[in-house]
């Protein structure tokens, strides 16, 4: 069965581990590291400064972009609404195209019909 | 010598003083932080190169992050979470980086022949059979000495399952090595 103690037999291994891992010794790694990461950090707010700003500077043009395409929508919505109801309005007020050809004697029934739909 | 409360209040002056725009009290914590933080993320990692990267990552987040901090909690546990993130988004970000390029290839620092044990190699050629979160664990336990409770809340695990990855990271190493330790 493995155990996940470490026997003697593993602190070699441990040794490895700890030899692979080590850390840097010297001050100067880490004074130099602490200088790297400040650069770093401000690099990444200068960035983010950058970004603000001209996030902030064409703020007011994509509102006014924004107002335009609602603007614009809303007008193409309107007249084609407008649009439908003049075409019901059309319809209903047309007169009648089915009114019923006179009778004369000699056209029957049928002929009326066939008479009306080569019209159309 | 400062004890650990009065060493508390102290950073906890310096944690205010950085929430406020402070620059040299940022200094001060990235003086205060930096080699436990490296350690964190060069569990992580496979490179020391790489590990540079991720704590100059994770400070940069630690630093955007500082306003959101309630200084009434442990600043390095706290720190050290978002380290932690810094360097698992690293390996991610490489693992996706060498799906697309380097199939073949297994990420391994440069290391001069010479200078390398046998059992060295063999070493970093096993952890790379570990997962991520299994190489962490078995070297922050036993290269850094952090306890189980330490590592699962760094990693955001719960403390059973840092328990757990370093058990198999143990047992994995050991079958990987057994040819070449001098004790079975």
């Amino acid at each position: 069965m493995t155990n996940d103690r470490w026997t003697s037999g593993d602190a070699e291994l441990t040794n490895a581990l700890r030899a692979l891992y080590a850390a840097p010794a010297e001050e100067r790694y880490w004074d130099a590291l602490e200088a790297r990461i400040l650069a770093h950090v401000a690099r990444g707010d200068e960035g983010a400064m950058w970004w603000g700003e001209l996030i902030e500077m064409v703020r007011p043009g994509l509102v006014a972009a924004a107002a335009l395409i609602l603007a614009a929508t809303l007008a193409m919505v309107r007249s084609q609404q407008l649009e439908a109801r003049s075409a019901y309005a059309s319809v209903i007020s047309a007169p009648s195209t089915l009114e019923a050809p006179s009778r004369g004697a000699s056209v029957g029934d049928g002929d009326v019909a066939i008479h009306y739909l080569l019209s159309r | 010598m400062p004890t650990p409360a009065e060493g508390a209040a102290a950073e906890r002056a310096i944690v205010v003083a950085a929430q406020r725009g402070a620059d040299d009290a940022f200094s001060a914590l990235v003086r205060i932080h930096q080699r436990r933080a490296y350690a964190i993320v060069r569990a992580i990692v496979l490179s020391h190169e790489d590990a540079e990267d991720a704590v100059q990552e994770g400070f940069l987040h630690a630093h955007r992050a500082l306003d959101r901090f309630r200084p009434d909690q442990p600043f390095g546990a706290w720190l050290y979470r978002i380290m932690a993130n810094a360097a698992l988004d690293l390996v991610r970000r490489r693992k996706v980086r060498d799906a697309d390029e380097l199939p073949e290839s297994i990420p391994m620092p440069f290391r001069d022949p010479a200078e390398s044990g046998e059992l060295r190699e063999r070493l970093q050629e096993a952890l790379t059979h570990l997962t991520t979160r299994q190489r962490a664990v078995i070297v922050m336990h036993d290269v850094e000495g952090f306890t189980h409770g330490e590592i699962g809340r760094t990693l955001g695990i719960p403390e059973g399952t840092a328990r757990s990855d370093l058990h198999h990271a143990r047992a994995a190493l050991r079958r990987l090595l057994q040819d070449i330790r001098s004790t079975p």
